[in-house]
This record gives structure tokens, C-alpha cells and sequence, in this order.
């Protein structure tokens, strides 16, 4: 527990705390630690080792807030609070029993204090597991535009090309229901790490060819889509090569049929990473793996099981590269309000405390028995690239059946991601509390701007992919081989299924490297 | 607060027990524990169903009119408290109730 620069502005105390303060230090925080008690799933109040109720003094009340007073520990209402300052002087400052609050009877609000905010966080951590060193990712320069090299790459330039389409669009044909691929395919190749990555030819196709002499590499195939893409050349491309290179990859799902969007991306991440560290000679696990796609898409995620019963909470990291949500349909929370899911909805639910039933509890280190357990999940390390899926078809096991769900979900073009860290959830179940916390980390940025949609109509068997790119503030539709111009509104209605978003610093850089590097010729 | 009256003398042994007073039942809710498991649990269900967002939208609509410094917890819990008694789900009340009589029933002398 280490007291690192806040990442909150902690409100003035008011005169009468800082009085009480001056007068007192610590000694009415000291002595309260002994009277803390935390409750298993978080909260902490105020026990006085009495056996009896806790009543006001001047009604014997024991409903609504009571508070203690700091200076006597005399009990009072919020009715009659304000009488017992007034009948003893200098009594100002009283704590809120069930929450751990300090509370000002003369200002008659809610006050914060730091240092006791310390003391009652430290007695309510004391239980639990403490988690691991968050490390440092610093902006890899890997992934950074090598203007030089790129403009080597982009060699041809066809004059009859529409020059007023920003550099890097370009149709991909059908090559039999393989929408699924184009539609990944052109957001994954505009995802500014990957694509600065093959531009700047740190993957170099007769370096790999020499080294290697494999005839097929998933990485040569995608630096040479690249490359066709930024040619110049308007006409559609096909990636035939990369399909091949693909169904060697994952013979699975090698055919012609429909597949899902995501689980093809999936399997292209993963095969950039097997080609990657059989070239690297290295099997770091997927959290440290410096492959492209994993120093692209490479997040953290922090499970805390806590058990209801004793409060001990057990916390394990599982690294990702992507998040799938559950839509907030009908039975949970705003939605069945107003009708409308949102994506901050889904995010909601998906870092919601779950309590897992009675028919899976789990072991508990500290009661040594099985005991009923609450799972959360949060995010310990936000990726470049965040890719975020969402389950609109469902597999029932036991009706053996496979449905689509339809429901309309919104979604901002720009996402604070802020309220599902780790470090914010943690946060949340200590209450209102001016303490820095040992998990925050202010490096890396919580802020991500959108540049790709991938969305799909239809039903389930018979369904299309569309992709729509955000490039130089101007939204584009990518239909298989047909490139179009969109009103934002268009992309905002749409029926989302992936969505990616890159940090926020990353897009502005990323517009800026395309723009110096185009010289249009109009014609 | 007033008490209820106590419950009139009955010749059946059975009745000795019944109908305890409003007062002796939440003693015996706060004494075992199981106030504080209700309580939680009634937090769990407030948010889900959204009422604690529906709260949080109310409390901020009022500090936004009158003022981010005029404002006290005391004043806040004054303009919610009416709404919120009124918008809690009939669903949420009728689970509370269950667990309170199943509660009273299993530790019924």
C-alpha cells in the first residue's frame, strides 16, 4: 500500500474539521480503528463491541443515519445530530455508523479527510489479497510510421484512381461468403499499430523468404495485402493468396461456408503470434509477448472472487486481445427503462460483482470450506488496440439450437474506458474514499477514439459483414469490393458486432502520419 | 416513534408468540446479523433494476439547479427520499418480505 500522486482532488476540509484537526490529530481516528468492521462484500461501519442496538441519545431511534461523535462516541440521529453539537461545544465533527463517513454537524454535510479515509481503508485491505505490480508498456517505437521506408513501399500510383479517397481504401472481392474475412480484414489493416507496423516493412517479405524459405507465411501475405491496399491502385483486390495462407492456418475452418467475423479474427492474431515466436524462438505466455498483434491487442484482465462469507478475496490476471459483452437486454438495469442498450451498459455488466450460485461455490483459503463466492471482473491493463465483441449469437448446449439477437445497441465514437479499470472498480468497493491506490497507474491513457465498425445483417446462416472506417474524419463504407463515402449517422444506426477503437493519442498520430504522406494528383 | 399497542391477552397458549411487535422484529433482524444480509441484498437488487442510477440522475439534476456548493447530503437525501420509497419495484418488495417471514419463522421460539 504506497501513497503514489493522486489521480483525485481531495475537497477542502471544512473550518470545523480542520479545527477538530488541529486540536485532536489523530487520536479520535486512532482509537476507531479497533471499533472498524468490514462487512465481506465491502462496506465498513463503526461497531462499538456493543451487543445492544445502536439508538439516538435524544430519541432512542435506531432507523436512518446515525452518527457517532468523534469527540464522546455519544449516539445521535440525523434528526437530533445538530442538538448534540449544540449542547456539547467543540463536538463538531461525528462519523456515519454503517458507512465510515466523517459527516460536520455545524455544516450539516458530508466531509472528506484523507487520513481517515487511510485508516479505514487500511482495516478494510487487511483482509484481502493484495494484487500484483502493475509493469510499465511504454509506446513501443516499433509500431511507430517509418516515413521513409513506408513510401518505398507505396510505390505505384495510378493516376486514374479517385485521389479524393484517402490513401489505404480499397475494395476486397467476395470470394465466396469469405465476407467475413474482408470485413476484419479492413479494420485490422487500418488499426494503426498493425498497419504502420507492415507499411515501415518490419515484416520483410525476401528477408522472411531467405531466412525461413517457407512458401507460405500468414505474415508475408498480410504485408503484401497492405501494400496493395496503399498501392494507389482503387481497383478491388482480391486476397486470394491470404486465404490460402489462411485455410493452411486453420484447416478447421477451412471452406466455403459463412464464418463468424470474430472467430476469424481470432485466428489471424493467432497466427501472426505462432509465426511470430517460432521466428523469435520464444514461448512467452500472451501477457509479455512482443508480436504484433500482441503488442497491438494485448490487454490485461483481473478476476477478484471474494467470499461472502469471511471477505478474503482471491485475485488472478488472464491476459486478452479482445473483450467479448453480453448485450444489456431486458433484465438488467437502464435498459428495461428506456429500452435502449448501450455499450457503457454492456461494460457495466461485464465489471458487474456477479454472485455465482449456490450450485458452484468455490474453496475459500481462509474458512478452509466450500463457500458461496462473488466474481468481478476488471480491466488491470488497457490494450493499444481494443477490440470489443459483442455476443449477438447465442449457442444453447441443451436446446442444441443457435439464435441471432437482433437488439439495436448504441455506441460512442469516443470511449473513456476509465470506469471498468481495476483500479476504479477496486476503488468502488472501499466507498467514498480520498486514497490513492496501489493498482492506479496514470501512464497510459484511458481515452480511445473509434475507427472501425464491423457490422452485420441478416440472420444467422445468411448473414452479411459490412465494415465501416473512420479515416481523415470522414466515414467510409467497405462492402466487400465496394468503397463508399457514409454519413456518420449511417454508421451510428448500424447493427454493431465489433468494435474497434484505438487509444486516443495513437488516432490522432495515425491521421496526421496519413495525411503528411499522401501527395494527391488530381486529375 | 410511536409503538404499536401490545397485542391483546389470548386464552389460546399458541397466540403467545404471534404478532410480535414491529420494534422486537427488527431487534431480532439487527442482533442476528440478518438486517445487514437483507440490506445487502436490497442494495444488489436496487441496482440492478436501475433504481440506484435513477437516484444518482436525481441527485445530480438537483445539485446542477441549485448549485455545486449550496448543496448537503442532508438536502439530498430530503429531495430523493420521496421518489425513491415510491419507485421501488413491487418485485423487490415482495422478495424482502419472503425473506423476512421466512427468517421469522425459522427462528420462531
Amino acid at each position: 500500500m504506497c501513497l503514489r500522486s493522486s489521480s483525485y482532488t481531495s475537497p477542502k476540509p471544512c473550518k470545523h474539521l480542520a479545527d477538530y484537526k488541529l486540536r485532536h490529530a489523530f487520536n479520535g481516528y486512532d482509537s476507531l480503528q479497533n471499533c472498524l468492521k468490514t462487512t465481506p462484500i465491502g462496506r465498513t461501519r463503526v461497531d462499538n463491541h456493543n451487543t445492544k442496538t445502536p439508538r439516538c441519545n435524544f430519541c432512542n431511534g435506531y432507523q436512518g443515519r446515525l452518527y457517532i461523535c468523534l469527540m464522546c462516541s455519544s449516539i445521535s440521529c440525523s434528526t437530533h445530530i445538530l442538538l448534540h453539537t449544540q449542547s456539547k461545544s467543540g463536538h463538531d465533527v461525528a462519523i456515519d455508523i454503517e458507512r465510515s463517513e466523517l459527516y460536520c454537524c455545524l455544516c450539516c454535510d458530508q466531509v472528506y479527510d484523507p487520513d481517515f479515509d487511510k485508516v479505514v481503508v487500511s482495516e478494510q485491505i487487511k483482509g484481502s489479497c493484495p494484487g500484483r505490480s502493475n509493469k510499465r508498456r511504454r509506446l513501443n517505437s516499433g509500431m511507430e510510421l517509418d516515413l521513409k521506408k513506408s513510401k518505398q513501399l507505396i510505390a505505384m500510383r495510378d493516376g486514374r484512381a479517385k485521389s479524393c479517397y484517402p490513401l489505404g481504401l480499397r475494395g476486397l472481392n467476395n470470394l465466396g461468403n469469405t465476407c467475413f474475412m474482408n470485413s476484419v480484414l479492413q479494420a485490422l489493416l487500418h488499426a494503426p499499430p498493425l498497419r504502420n507496423y507492415f507499411l515501415s516493412d518490419h515484416h520483410n517479405r525476401d528477408e522472411c523468404k531467405r531466412r525461413y524459405g517457407e512458401k507460405l507465411c500468414l505474415l508475408c501475405d498480410i504485408g503484401a495485402l497492405v501494400s496493395a491496399m496503399f498501392s494507389g491502385d482503387r481497383s478491388p483486390y482480391s486476397p486470394a493468396q491470404f486465404l490460402y495462407s489462411w485455410w493452411q492456418h486453420s484447416s478447421n475452418l477451412a471452406s466455403y461456408e459463412e464464418q463468424d467475423a470474430h472467430e476469424f479474427f481470432i485466428s489471424v492474431l493467432d497466427g501472426i503470434h505462432e509465426k511470430e515466436s517460432k521466428v523469435r524462438n520464444s514461448s512467452k505466455d500472451d501477457g509479455d509477448c512482443q508480436c504484433i498483434a500482441h503488442r497491438a491487442f494485448s490487454g490485461l484482465l483481473r478476476s477478484d472472487v471474494t467470499c461472502t462469507t469471511c471477505g478474503f478475496t482471491s485475485t488472478t490476471y488472464d491476459p486478452c486481445v479482445d473483450i467479448s459483452l453480453n448485450l444489456d437486454t431486458v433484465n438488467s438495469s437502464a435498459a428495461e427503462k428506456t429500452g435502449l442498450s448501450t455499450l457503457s451498459g454492456c461494460l457495466n455488466l461485464f465489471t458487474r460483482a456477479e454472485r455465482l450460485g449456490s450450485d458452484s461455490k468455490l474453496h475459500c483459503q481462509n474458512c478452509q470450506e466450500l463457500r458461496d463466492t462473488s466474481k468481478q471482473l476488471s480491466i488491470s491493463r488497457l490494450p493499444l488496440v481494443l477490440c470489443l465483441h459483442i455476443k449477438r449469437f447465442e449457442h444453447s448446449l441443451i436446446r442444441k439450437t443457435s439464435r441471432k439477437i437482433d437488439q439495436y445497441l448504441q455506441f460512442p465514437f469516443a470511449l473513456d474506458m476509465t470506469p471498468y479499470l481495476s483500479s476504479s472498480i477496486v476503488r468502488s468497493r472501499f466507498g467514498n474514499r480520498m486514497f490513492a491506490f496501489e493498482c492506479e497507474n496514470t501512464d497510459s491513457s484511458a481515452e480511445y477514439e473509434i475507427f472501425a465498425v464491423i457490422a452485420h445483417s441478416g440472420m444467422l446462416e445468411s448473414g452479411h459483414y459490412v465494415t465501416y472506417l473512420h479515416v481523415n474524419n470522414q466515414w467510409y463504407k467497405c462492402d466487400d469490393a465496394w468503397i463508399c463515402e457514409v454519413d456518420e449517422g449511417i454508421v451510428r444506426a448500424s447493427q454493431c458486432y465489433m468494435l474497434f477503437y484505438v487509444q486516443k493519442l495513437l488516432y490522432y498520430k495515425a491521421n496526421k502520419d496519413l495525411s503528411c504522406n499522401v501527395s494527391v494528383e488530381s486529375r | 416513534m410511536s409503538r404499536p399497542p401490545p397485542p391483546p391477552p389470548t386464552t389460546n397458549k399458541d397466540q403467545q408468540h404471534q404478532n410480535p411487535s414491529l420494534q422486537e422484529i427488527n431487534i431480532k433482524l439487527i442482533q442476528s446479523g440478518e438486517k445487514e444480509r437483507l440490506k445487502e441484498l436490497l442494495r444488489e437488487r436496487l441496482l440492478e433494476c436501475g433504481w440506484i442510477d435513477e437516484m444518482k440522475a436525481l441527485c445530480r439534476a438537483f445539485t446542477r439547479k441549485k448549485g455545486r456548493n449550496n448543496v448537503t447530503v442532508d438536502d439530498l437525501v430530503h429531495v430523493i427520499s420521496p421518489k425513491g420509497r415510491a419507485s421501488v419495484p413491487n418485485s423487490v418488495k415482495a422478495e424482502l418480505l419472503q425473506r423476512i417471514r421466512a427468517f421469522l419463522a425459522s427462528t420462531a421460539d
